[in-house]
């Protein structure tokens, strides 16, 4: 690793290790949230530097490699910390919530460092670990039970998979290493909501808590640990038939979530919807595929992160919130309405946002492998953004709210705009991320190519 | 020269909306939105740009060639990523983009009393530049994204202004409800560009649009078949042709310029133009033909018939508009291109006409009976031929919505609160490991 790599990697770790030692030494409420808001605007900043320096390289210039796409995925990480702290309203501020943020975004950008089974399986289980941690009150019991089971059987397939493959590749055997791979792809399923296993994550948005929630979800931990440790060593036979099932899966979830009559079921299975999407293309054989669902990921990633963040700024206001009511208040918030919709049309792949590319380039991979089943992928993207879209209608409109208590706090409403203004910018100009990613693709796809011979 | 001319005059068409929605759009979003003199100003030197700019490449048109001319604008991010940012520029082009910039400049005019302290003005002219941006990337599209981008930005724009007074719940569902449909034909027609691509490993829109039975030769007898029908559909859904016309009389929610401009004008009359685009396709086969016509005859029969009974002047206009749009794509399945062109131009005209002076009709009959010194004649009856239930089909318009709810809505909405009891259930088996003494339900 070069001299300045290393220096940026040690800033990237010293910036949420220094709320987490904040904490540990006792700071709490204002102080450890202005810690946090600096911290997480400052190593956003950090992030993205390497990845703006990027944007100027010509397509065909200079090799991609495997690290390229942790280029894209810290920032994205250290992005999701700075929108989780920023927006949450004054009213839910949780120091411990703010730490095990910080942890959550630490071990988020450790995961994007590194391909070592070994590591990876170890984050998996902390970031588990953290998300049992935010339901031990005893009001989050059923959703702790349904956190333990799944996670719990997620890791155990994860850590008999990794095990099994790196047995097997040890000795040259290649059907022991394939029924490893299943099994890593099968912890991948559960931990990710893909079909049979997709109704827990709509469950812990309904029975547990959103915030944590959306940590675990966003940053699609399970997507990284299907990339690197399966997709490149995977039958494509076994690969087809988890991107078929993923691609149910996200039909499944986004006509689910069109009918929800609870925001935050609704928040629940547009996640589902999305991240198998994203794991369809990243399963999919063939660049487009995989440039797409890159795309996709990040782009879901910000626009759910910030709806569900929004969905939960207007419970601190409005409590539990309903999609069959119309609650008004544009008029008292017009930012984050405006912001909402944005974010809502980013998940619809609207054009002018980012997943406009995305989506297209992940549904002719889709149609390239499964001529009929691939038109899923179009049908899930449309019944999405009719569901996000819905929720604006809801959450906003159809009746005059003259509740000053609505008005947003400055941070909040910047961190909504800010990420509207991501979703958009990327959206416009998706030249320079779709370089790097497509770049960081070949690499990934020529590391499958020399596997596969 | 005349090529340079043309292509700068095509682009500074588009230009000159894309900016003025930035220069309004951001300080709004912001939170310091602009004066009403301030963009009544910025609105009109957009449209004037625009309108001349198209002026100006159109006159270059027909100096030069006249024969269709493509713009290639280069990929989306790369030069040859698959994403072409094409324009195809044509007589059938410029005249639809000049005919669109002109008539939402008057609306845009009109609507500047009629909005007069409103508070959704900036909203309104911020949806109403988008949608003449939609428009403009419709008719001059030359590459299926570029299509794209423009039919979904004039059905957001379209949703959002039906449901512009978004303090009353009946707006909003409304707006839904057209948004709901306009989804349904966005992606019909996202999946004839994938599948275009998958089988014609190409995106431009010359092989459909201007190509022939020749261009068409690439692609097998069962795929331009099943493309045409996905781009019959999407045409079906934004020009509210059967089964998809319950969403148009819905659509009346939004303020009268806008729907001037949308339902009497130009927006209803965007399928007619893409599948005059794609009259090739049309003209395919005698299943692409027949099924072009009947959508088109039975919508022409069913608007003629329910606007006969509406009872609200707007409804009666739409549904008069809508019957015109069935004759044009009778028209078109026939062949009768230029007709059907010279037809859409003198509809949306009278419709635009009718709409605008639609809320001064009592004052404008009042003023027609003083000139005359005497009443008019007494509202017309309807026929006692017609017989209770043809009156009443009519009146309740076909029963469409009732049938939607009935058959397609509802059963839907069951089978998700089944689906989710189910989810409930399946998401706590797991648990029932973790479970004390099996207190799990």
């Amino acid at each position: 690793m070069s001299a300045s790599r290393l220096l940026w990697t040690a800033a990237l770790a010293a910036l949420p290790g220094a709320v987490l030692a904040a904490y540990a030494l006792g700071a709490r409420g204002r102080r450890l949230y202005a810690l946090a808001a600096a911290a997480a605007g400052l190593l956003t900043v950090v992030a993205a530097a390497p990845l703006a320096l990027e944007f100027f390289r010509p397509m065909g210039s200079g090799p991609g490699n495997f690290f390229l796409l942790s280029t894209v995925l810290v920032p994205f990480a250290a992005l999701l910390w700075l929108m989780t702290v920023v927006t949450t309203p004054s009213a839910r501020l949780d120091d411990a919530g703010l730490a095990r943020t910080a942890a959550a975004c630490l071990l988020g950008m450790a995961a994007f460092l590194t391909a070592a089974p070994a590591a990876l399986v170890l984050i998996w289980i902390a970031t588990s670990a953290i998300l049992a941690a935010g339901h031990l009150e005893p009001r989050f019991e059923a959703a702790r039970r349904v956190i333990f089971s799944h996670l719990g059987l997620s890791t155990i397939l994860l850590v008999a998979g990794a095990a099994l493959a790196a047995w097997a590749r040890g000795r040259g055997d290649a059907a022991p290493e394939q029924w490893g791979l299943a099994l890593i792809l099968s912890a991948v399923v559960v931990r990710k909501g893909i079909f049979p296993f997709h109704a827990w994550i709509p469950e812990i948005f309904d029975q547990g808590r959103i915030g944590p929630a959306v940590l675990f979800n966003a940053p699609q931990l399970g997507a990284y640990a299907a990339l690197v440790l399966a997709v490149p060593y995977a039958n494509p036979a076994l690969l087809k038939t988890a991107a078929g099932l993923a691609l149910v899966t996200a039909v499944y979830g986004s006509f689910m979530a069109l009918y929800q009559a609870d925001a935050r079921r609704a928040c629940g299975y547009l996640f589902v919807s999305q991240s198998a999407l994203v794991i369809a293309g990243l399963e999919l054989p063939g660049r487009g595929a995989l440039v797409g669902a890159l795309l996709l990921w990040v782009c879901s990633g910000v626009a759910l992160a910030g709806l569900s963040r929004a969905v939960l700024a207007l419970e601190a206001r409005r409590g539990r919130l309903r999609l069959d009511v119309r609650h008004g208040g544009y008029e008292r918030m017009p930012l984050l309405a405006v912001s909402f919709l944005i974010m809502g049309l980013a998940v619809a792949n609207f054009p002018g946002t980012l997943g406009f590319i995305g989506g297209e380039m992940l549904a002719r991979g889709a149609v390239n492998s499964f001529p009929g089943l691939g038109l899923f992928a179009v049908a899930a993207v449309a019944m999405s953004g009719l569901a996000a879209i819905r929720m604006y209608f809801s959450l906003f409109c159809g009746r005059k709210d003259s509740g000053a208590h609505l008005r947003m706090g400055r941070a909040e409403s910047l961190g909504f705009a800010a990420a509207a203004l991501v979703l958009l910018g990327f959206g416009l100009a998706p030249g320079g991320l779709t370089r790097v990613l497509s770049r960081a693709s070949a690499a990934l796809i020529s590391s499958r190519e020399v596997r596969s011979r | 020269m005349i090529a340079q001319i043309l292509r700068c005059g095509v682009l500074l068409a588009l230009a000159a909306p894309a900016l003025f929605l930035a220069v309004l759009a951001l300080p709004s979003f912001l939170g310091w939105p602009w004066s009403e003199s301030r963009v009544g100003l910025l609105t009109r030197t957009a449209f004037l740009a625009s309108f001349g700019a198209v002026a100006a490449a159109g006159l270059a048109y027909a100096a030069g060639a006249r024969a269709p001319v493509i713009i290639h604008l280069g990929g989306w991010f790369s030069k040859d990523d698959g994403f072409s940012f094409d324009l195809l520029v044509d007589g059938w082009s410029l005249g639809f983009a000049a005919l669109s910039i002109g008539i939402c400049g008057v609306v845009s005019s009109f609507s500047f009393r009629y909005l007069h302290r409103e508070p959704g003005f900036n909203r309104y002219f911020v949806l109403l530049v988008c949608f003449v941006g939609g428009l403009l990337l419709v008719a001059l599209a030359g590459s299926v994204e570029v299509l794209f981008a423009g039919w979904e930005l004039l059905g957001l724009s379209s949703a959002l202004l039906v449901a512009f007074f978004h303090e009353r719940p009946a707006p909003v569902d409304n707006g839904f409800r057209v948004l709901a449909f306009y989804r349904i034909g966005d992606a019909c027609m996202l999946s004839a560009a994938v599948l275009l691509h998958h089988w014609a490993g190409s995106d431009s829109l010359s092989l459909l649009f201007s190509g022939g039975a020749s261009h068409l030769s690439r692609l097998g007898a069962d795929h331009v078949v099943a493309i045409a029908v996905l781009l019959i559909a999407a045409a079906a859904a934004k020009s509210a042709l059967l089964p998809f016309s319950t969403w148009l009389p819905r659509a009346m929610e939004g303020p009268t310029p806008s729907s001037a401009v949308y339902y009497g004008a130009l927006s209803i009359h965007a399928g007619c133009f893409l599948l005059l685009r794609a009259s090739a396709l049309v003209q395919y086969s005698a299943t692409t033909r027949g099924l072009t016509a009947a959508a088109g005859l039975a919508t022409a029969g069913y608007a003629a018939l329910s606007g006969r009974a509406q009872t609200d002047v707007k409804s009666k206009l739409c549904f008069a508009s809508l019957t015109q749009v069935g004759i044009i794509v009778v028209e078109i399945a026939l062949g009768w291109n230029t007709l059907a062109f010279l037809h859409m131009i003198g509809n949306i005209c009278l419709r635009l006409l009718q709409f605008l002076s639609a809320p001064n009709i009592l004052h404008d009959l009042h003023q027609l009976e003083n000139d005359l010194g005497g009443s008019l004649a007494a509202a017309e009856e309807p026929p006692a031929a017609w017989g209770g239930a043809l009156y009443l089909f009519a009146l309740e318009r076909g029963f469409l919505d009732g049938l939607l709810d009935r058959w397609l809505a509802e059963p839907l909405e069951r089978l998700a609160a089944a689906l989710e009891s189910l989810d409930r259930r399946l998401c706590r088996i797991p648990a029932v490991f973790f479970a004390r003494g099996g207190d799990v339900g």
